[in-house]
């Protein structure tokens, strides 16, 4: 028998073709089930079907076969509409091609009744479905997140952006500050330098004195502060840095004077006047360090110059990071057969060396129950990022995503469409920020540096990675891919550019290239290769 | 360890607050069995469990199947379609 059985959410056409040609049936039966304007005594503009649409077209299908056996007919055509469908439109469509009539009209009766009985499709009204109301905090069950779709690695970095917030910065003493973020403009409260001083050891007259030979009246060394008006043929021994005594004066370099007694000579003179003037450098009130700076060793000595030795910066990071999987021994430990070593905890350890952070890691075993017993929850509820290894994808031992859920994350993406690291998590809990990385170590490397990387910028109020030019010295070639790729490279400077070479990795498991590579070129998807000296867009991923 | 969707249909959405559930069980669960852990989870569905049936991979349960790991089950309350 010929079945075809359709649900739809479209309306059910007017005309249905019979599925046979002519000559070949004697009957043609057709039955349309339509909304009535009247339900359980209540007046209705339309009634909304549900349907459990899977197992209600297996459902009819069964049923048909089974009919069929005692109504032998020729063709069947079932379409069954879903969602909301106004008063006066059909529901259901039955048409019924037979031999004869009264076996048509016996399967169609029959097949009506059993529907009614057996197919998993329910009207509903209209009313609107209240709101899922919050569960129980119990470890299970777990609350099934939609199926998201795949995001592309844009999409997937603006929703990083987006979802994660600046946690609260704080105050903290510069010996503390170095790394962090500053998370106000470093704003000078005084004049750099603070006075005149002198930029050379020498002697200070006035400026106008034209006399070459003047008496020494004073010394004043660096730390000294002796305001004195000189006069004509009066000199002071001053030196480098010290602030200088009156207004109106140049000082003479000490090469080019002759000390004769308690009387400097001037050998030589000429226009500088070996001044820094006070606010040279630094008016007061003026930007030092921009906010989102990272507090490096040079901006921290600004701030500690221009006295500001309490800035506002982030606070320090707590991650927590879980490894997964029953297959991972630790690196001291030499691996059975089917067991690699863990390199994915000292590679996230590493990773995060340049955070001022407080990182937790733990191992969990693969088996759910098991591993929530041994979740550290004050931990994790501490955290401001929780990064879970392996688990990532939708294997029977994945739970990543179950686990992150059952935390109370809501999972953003679990899929990018890039390679390596397809199967990426990004999950929010209010500020809490959550990563599920697929578990090879290449994986973790290109999923750090284009997304945890990205969280890290935006809690910590830091400038997010973004994408550079560069140059390839030499072709990068590669099959074709219809995901997105970022491969590894090895970037170095050269006579003024930056080139990328790209390195060899076989497959997202390879773990040799990573060794080397510090920055991600982005290959476009559908793309196989570039040509030597093409430039293309890259991902910094370490240190030059 | 069984690793199970559970899919609630029509009032039991409401009745659950859930369109489907993740739930994890320690060894393949017979129907009544099965029945017993989704009262502990929603203990409001015991009003409506006499007239609910259980499916499994798209086809009712019978009484001595087994729910294994990645099974997709649903809860059937009684159908209105047509």
């Amino acid at each position: 028998m010929d079945l075809d059985v359709t649900l739809t959410d479209a309306p059910i056409a007017e005309q249905i073709l019979v599925p046979l040609p002519a000559g070949a049936y004697g009957a043609w039966i057709e039955f349309r089930g339509v909304v009535r304007e009247e339900e359980s005594g209540q007046k209705i503009a339309a009634l909304a079907y549900e349907a459990y649409p899977e197992m209600a077209r297996r459902e009819m299908r069964r049923l048909l076969e089974e009919i069929s056996k005692r109504h032998a007919c020729l063709a069947v055509r079932v379409i069954h509409r879903i969602g909301l469908i106004p008063v006066g439109e059909a529901a259901i469509y039955v048409g019924v091609a037979a031999r004869h009539r009264a076996e048509g009209f016996a399967l169609l009766a029959e097949f009506m009744d059993r529907l009614k009985q057996d197919v998993p499709i329910w009207k509903r009204g209209s009313r609107a479905v209240e709101p899922a109301t919050a569960r129980d905090s119990g470890p299970m069950p777990v609350a099934v997140g939609r199926k998201l779709p795949l995001f592309s690695l844009d999409e997937a970095m603006a929703k990083i952006q987006a979802a994660c917030q600046p946690l609260p910065p704080l105050r903290v003493p510069l010996a503390e500050a170095g790394g962090r973020v500053l998370r106000e403009p470093a704003k000078a409260t005084e004049d750099l330098p603070p006075f005149d001083c002198s930029t050379r050891d020498g002697y200070a007259i006035l400026a106008d004195d034209p006399a070459i030979r003047h008496q020494v009246v004073g010394v004043i060394h660096a730390a000294d502060w002796q305001p004195r008006q000189l006069h004509p043929g009066e000199a002071v021994r001053v030196a480098t840095g010290a602030p200088l005594p009156c207004d109106g004066l140049r000082v003479i370099m000490q090469e080019d004077a002759v000390l004769e007694g308690d009387f400097v000579r001037l050998a030589r003179t000429d226009s500088s006047k070996n001044i820094r003037r006070r606010g040279d450098e630094v008016k007061a009130g003026q930007v030092l360090v921009t906010e989102n700076s990272k507090l490096d060793a040079g901006r921290l000595a600004l701030l500690a110059t221009a006295g500001l030795a309490h800035p506002l910066v982030s606070p320090r990071l707590r991650v927590v990071h879980l490894t997964t999987g029953d297959e991972i021994v630790r690196p001291e430990e030499t691996p059975s057969p089917g067991q690699i070593r863990d390199s994915n905890s000292i590679l996230i350890r590493g990773l995060l060396a340049g955070q001022i952070c407080e990182l937790h890691q733990a191992h969990l075993p693969e088996n759910f129950v098991a591993a929530w017993a041994q979740l550290d929850f004050n931990k994790i509820a501490a955290a401001d990022l929780v990064l879970v290894s392996g688990g990532a994808s939708v294997g029977e031992r994945d739970f990543t995503r179950p686990l992150l859920e059952q935390l109370g994350f809501e999972i953003q993406f679990n899929q990018v469409n890039l390679r390596p690291g397809r199967p990426l998590i990004f999950g929010i809990k209010g500020a809490q920020v959550a990563f599920g990385l697929p578990g090879n170590p290449l994986s973790h490397f290109v999923c750090f540096h284009f997304a945890v990387a990205t969280a890290l910028a935006r809690l910590t109020g830091a400038a997010p990675p973004t994408f550079q030019r560069g140059v390839l010295p030499e072709s990068l070639v590669s099959e074709s891919c219809p995901r997105e790729t970022l491969w590894p490279a090895r970037l170095s400077l050269s006579a003024g550019r930056v080139l990328l070479h790209p390195l060899n990795w076989g497959s997202s498991g390879d773990v040799t290239c990573f060794a080397q590579a510090n920055a991600l070129i982005r290959v476009p998807a559908g793309q196989g290769s570039f040509a030597a000296g093409a430039e293309v867009n890259f991902l910094p991923a370490g240190a030059i | 360890m069984i690793f199970m969707r559970v899919l609630f249909f029509a009032h039991l959405k409401d009745v659950t607050g859930q369109e489907s559930v993740n739930i994890i069980l320690p060894f393949p669960h017979d129907p009544g069995q099965l029945w017993e852990r989704l009262l502990e989870l929603y203990p409001a569905l015991a009003a409506h469990q006499s007239q609910v049936r259980l499916s499994r991979n798209w086809e009712y349960a019978t009484a001595e199947m087994l729910f294994q790991n990645e099974d997709e089950v649903a809860l059937i309350p009684p159908v209105s379609g047509g």
